[in-house]
């Protein structure tokens, strides 16, 4: 820890303090109240100070360390720097026991919240570690698979809730991470559950420094590796959703302090686990500061929890090039030979034939009030023209997402690569939102160039990193994961401000193709096509590029040119779908890997299959959405991770090794 | 001599805070098998990628084939010659027979067609390495010595007159590692290649390559033939330790600390 260092925290917690304290100001023109706190004898000013503003203060700090702490614990347990409980699907699965509980039982929130909010995230911390176990923990590996749990928990949250017609209320949970409150209990409980956590990492210090040496190492030394993992991810897992409990989904915290410990010269174990925690209370306590400021000034309360990804995102990518190597080399060995199909093209011709008639078929079939119906010839002429384009660009949009990440996954030798991950999806959603405000009512044909330009952008923006000699993987990610979270910053901010743009983003987030017509279908498929025949024209890039640029180089590919055009490729397809199905989807994640998976390895077939597979998931997930909330309609890409994500889950679990 | 094949001239490498290649000058012929010893850190596998063109210098010049290869386009340069990274990546999902093709990159191209020449130069690059047998595995499942096996082959398609090989043994155990120097050494002596090898094991060296080319701390510390570089007045030089040479008994040299 060096004096630079020093003076960066007492800098953040000057600036935490001197926030809370002109909150404090504005709220207060009277005296401050007196010591002991007697709700009695105060005026309603000083009541909302003591019982509002300074339990708000002090949990901002509490809850902070306590993500601090959760998030440098599992990245000690497991070696890897990607890690935290929002990465780990830890803090997803809290959060959707505790929308299930509100909705399904009611009863058993009596107890109190985070009870079942540690059932959840225990529960997905599980899955995860298993789906992890069986690849020696390999970070990429676990982070894929956690990412997908958080997906899929969010999905199921928010599609219960929207299917109940209780819309706002789902945008509320899931953009959480308020920090309001009304009595010292959330406090008290915190504090609880972190000074807990504090005894068990103290205990627990000594065993990870062992662990770092890995657990080969680790058992040669004769500790009991299970054990101690077993024992770091329960503490870690009771910390995190303890926090999404009493305040929502905060993200990044966890990520960005022990990250931010190491880079400031945290060296061993006992010290990052001392400093992550402080840093961590220091981040949640400015952001809520800042959160304080902008209402006293403009009215608007935005949830701290939206603002964590506003500082967080840019800290982190500020801070990658300074990171140290954290991951032991060889620990990502853990793949194991892939499947690979002796007679690719007939497995591709039967999924265009699937796609194909399962579209004609999804035409034919609906739901009416009170059941399903089959349309006969007279209504089937009717609804064509109505229901036609739509499933055209929903297959068109996903083979567009799924060409992008298989072009990116190939171009980086990275298996987590896709538009979502790396972040691209997040920069054209921003692409969106600045035409939307920069024009008057746009129209359809700027707001996608804005939203192609948005994703290119962000695209080089985390290629930057991509390129630069002896980058590790989760290196890129993690920059591709900051760009995703401040634009999630960014549309919760525009979302809060209530103004008429906000109502379309809304309208937009939630990704219906109901409004598509047969001009934008036909455009829509056409790009799809062009995308596709030009990666197709370029597969002898994408089946060198895997081997790295050193091979690449090495048998005269101009490598610069190539990784040019390709990411222009990746950035303009994710950009024409992003505008239709809206930025979450993980469809660009999911299709080049089920194709992998299914051994299409050569990169005609992958990059061929991954499309079909993308145009069966949105034409699949296009359906969906219009019947399983009928009369409401659900997200369209929302209910595409619904329907992949699972499906990926299930194929990592099985297999080998 | 004729012309050499690589000349070295004033070449400098920097990465911030410290020059990697002080001032080299020099020249490697044609036609033969080349060693690139050293210490740990003494550059050797630096110098090798500039060969390969896979870092670029700060100053200075190299010109291979009598141009400076600045000059060449990618797809020129690796027709020219092939690089074999010390750590070959996995290649996920890919057969041999896939492989060894993409060693014809530089011939057609990103768009050409892959015509019945390409054919014939896999098939006969991949018996000449021997792994015709294994055509059609993927090349994740083989052993260490097979793969390695493989990516020469991959360099062999490439049907480039000089081979760049960046510490091919490291991995291998002794059996793999003869047989695979042994092959380096078939392809160049019966096809008139260039092969430029980094070594970590001086006694390897000294048996398979014709020329050897020492490298201490940045700077040449010698180089000769085996037999100059078998004594140990200038085994001490170029690894700062005291070292003894036995003789076979059908006269082959072993070089063991003393």
């Amino acid at each position: 820890m060096n004096v630079k260092a020093m003076i960066w925290l007492l800098a953040a917690a000057g600036l935490g303090l001197v926030l809370w304290v002109m909150a404090a100001m504005r709220l207060l023109p009277g005296g401050w109240p007196a010591f002991p706190f007697d709700p009695q004898g105060m005026t309603l000013d000083q009541i909302l100070l003591t019982f509002g503003l300074m339990p708000r203060g002090v949990i901002a700090l509490v809850a902070g360390a306590a993500l601090g702490l959760s998030g440098a614990l599992l990245q000690a347990v497991l070696r890897n720097p990607v890690a935290d409980p929002t990465t780990l699907g830890i803090s997803g699965g809290a959060q959707l026991a505790l929308v299930m509980a509100t909705i399904l039982a009611p009863g058993l929130l009596e107890y109190g919240r985070w009870p079942v909010a540690v059932i959840g995230a225990g529960l997905a911390a599980a899955l995860v570690m298993s789906i992890g176990a069986r690849r020696a923990f390999a970070p990429v590996t676990m982070v894929i698979a956690g990412m997908l749990v958080a997906m899929t928990a969010s999905a199921i949250a928010t599609a219960v809730t929207l299917a109940r017609g209780e819309y706002l209320l789902s945008l509320v949970i899931w953009n959480g991470g308020s920090l309001v409150q009304q009595d010292w209990s959330g406090v008290r409980i915190l504090a609880l559950v972190l000074g807990f956590g504090a005894v068990a990492a103290a205990l627990l210090a000594r065993p990870l420094r062992v662990l770092s040496l890995g657990a080969a190492g680790a058992q040669g030394l004769g500790m009991n590796v299970a054990a101690v993992r077993f024992a770091v991810v329960v503490v870690a897992v009771v910390l995190a959703a303890a926090v999404s409990a009493e305040l929502g989904l905060i993200g990044f915290v966890g990520l960005a302090a022990p990250a931010l410990a190491r880079s400031m010269g945290a060296r061993t174990m006992g010290q990052v686990l001392a400093i992550a925690p402080l840093i961590g209370a220091l981040i949640l306590s400015v952001c809520d500061g800042v959160v304080l400021t902008l209402a006293g000034a403009t009215g608007e309360m935005y949830p701290t929890g939206a603002l964590t990804g506003l500082i967080g995102g840019p800290l982190l990518i500020w801070l990658l090039p300074r990171l140290r190597g954290s991951t032991p080399p060889g620990t990502e060995a853990g793949e194991g030979p892939g499947t690979r199909l002796a007679r690719p093209t007939r497995v591709l011709g039967g999924m265009a034939c699937a796609a194909v008639m399962l579209a004609l078929v999804l035409v034919w079939i609906g739901r009416v009030p009170g059941g399903w119906a089959v349309l006969d010839w007279d209504s089937f002429r009717a609804f064509l023209p109505l229901r036609l384009p739509r499933l055209i660009a929903a297959g068109a949009a996903g083979a567009l997402l799924a060409l992008a990440g298989a072009v990116l996954q190939r171009l980086t030798a990275n298996p987590l690569a896709s538009p979502e991950v790396l972040g691209v999806s997040g920069g054209a959603s921003i692409g969106y939102v600045a035409t939307l405000f920069m024009f008057t009512a746009p129209g359809q044909g700027p707001l996608t160039v804005g939203t192609m330009l948005g994703g290119a952008l962000a695209l080089m923006l985390v290629a930057n990193y991509a390129r630069r000699r002896d980058m590790p993987a989760e290196r890129v990610l993690l920059a591709g994961i900051a760009v995703s979270a401040m634009a999630a910053a960014v549309l919760s901010a525009v979302m809060a401000t209530g103004s008429k743009q906000s109502w379309q983003v809304l309208a937009w987030l939630s990704g219906s193709s109901s409004t598509v017509g047969p001009v934008q279908a036909t455009i829509m498929a056409l790009l799809a096509a062009v995308v596709l025949a030009t990666a197709w024209y370029a597969r002898r890039w994408l089946q060198v590029l895997p081997l790295g640029p050193e091979v690449a180089a090495g048998v005269g590919l101009p490598l610069i040119r190539a990784r040019l055009a390709l990411i222009g490729l990746a950035g303009l397809a994710t950009g024409a779908a992003t505008v239709l199905v809206g930025p979450v989807s993980f469809v660009g994640l999911m299709a080049p890997h089920v194709a992998r998976r299914i051994g299409l390895a050569r990169a005609q077939d992958h990059v061929l299959g991954a499309a079909l597979i993308g145009a069966i998931l949105m034409i699949a997930a296009d359906f969906g959405a219009r019947m399983a909330g009928f009369p409401y309609e659900l997200p369209l890409g929302l209910f595409a991770s619904l329907l992949g994500a699972p499906w990926l889950i299930w194929l990592m679990m099985r297999m080998r090794r | 001599m004729t012309d050499p094949l690589f000349t070295i001239k004033g070449l400098c490498v920097d990465v911030p805070g410290r020059r990697l290649i002080h001032d080299l000058d020099l020249e490697l012929p044609g036609g033969q098998v080349i060693a690139l010893i050293g210490h740990n850190g003494s550059s050797k596998s630096t110098l090798l990628k500039v060969l390969a063109r896979q870092i670029v210098h700060s100053s200075g010049g190299v010109s291979f084939a009598g141009r400076p290869i600045t000059d060449y386009s990618p797809q020129d340069y690796a027709r020219g010659l092939a690089f074999m990274p010390q750590t070959t990546p996995p290649a996920e999902g890919m057969t041999v027979r896939e492989l060894v093709a993409l060693g014809r990159y530089p011939w057609h191209g990103a768009l050409g067609r892959f015509g019945p020449d390409d054919h014939v130069a896999v098939d006969s690059a991949m018996s000449e390495c021997g792994v015709t047998e294994f055509a059609d595995q993927l090349v994740d499942t083989l052993s260490g010595g097979e793969r390695q096996r493989c990516w020469l082959a991959m360099m062999v398609a490439q049907q480039a007159g000089t081979l760049l090989l960046d510490e091919p043994i490291s991995a291998l155990d002794i059996a793999h590692q003869v047989e695979v120097l042994s092959l380096v050494r078939r392809m160049c002596h019966d096809q008139g290649r260039t092969a430029i090898v980094v070594l970590h094991e001086v006694n390897m060296a000294a048996r398979f390559c014709d020329h050897v080319v020492a490298m201490k701390a940045g700077r040449l510390a010698m180089q000769g033939s085996s037999d100059e570089l078998m004594r140990p007045e200038a085994l001490e030089h170029v690894y700062g330790l005291p070292m003894q040479v036995l003789r076979r008994e059908d006269g082959g040299k072993v070089a063991v600390p003393a």
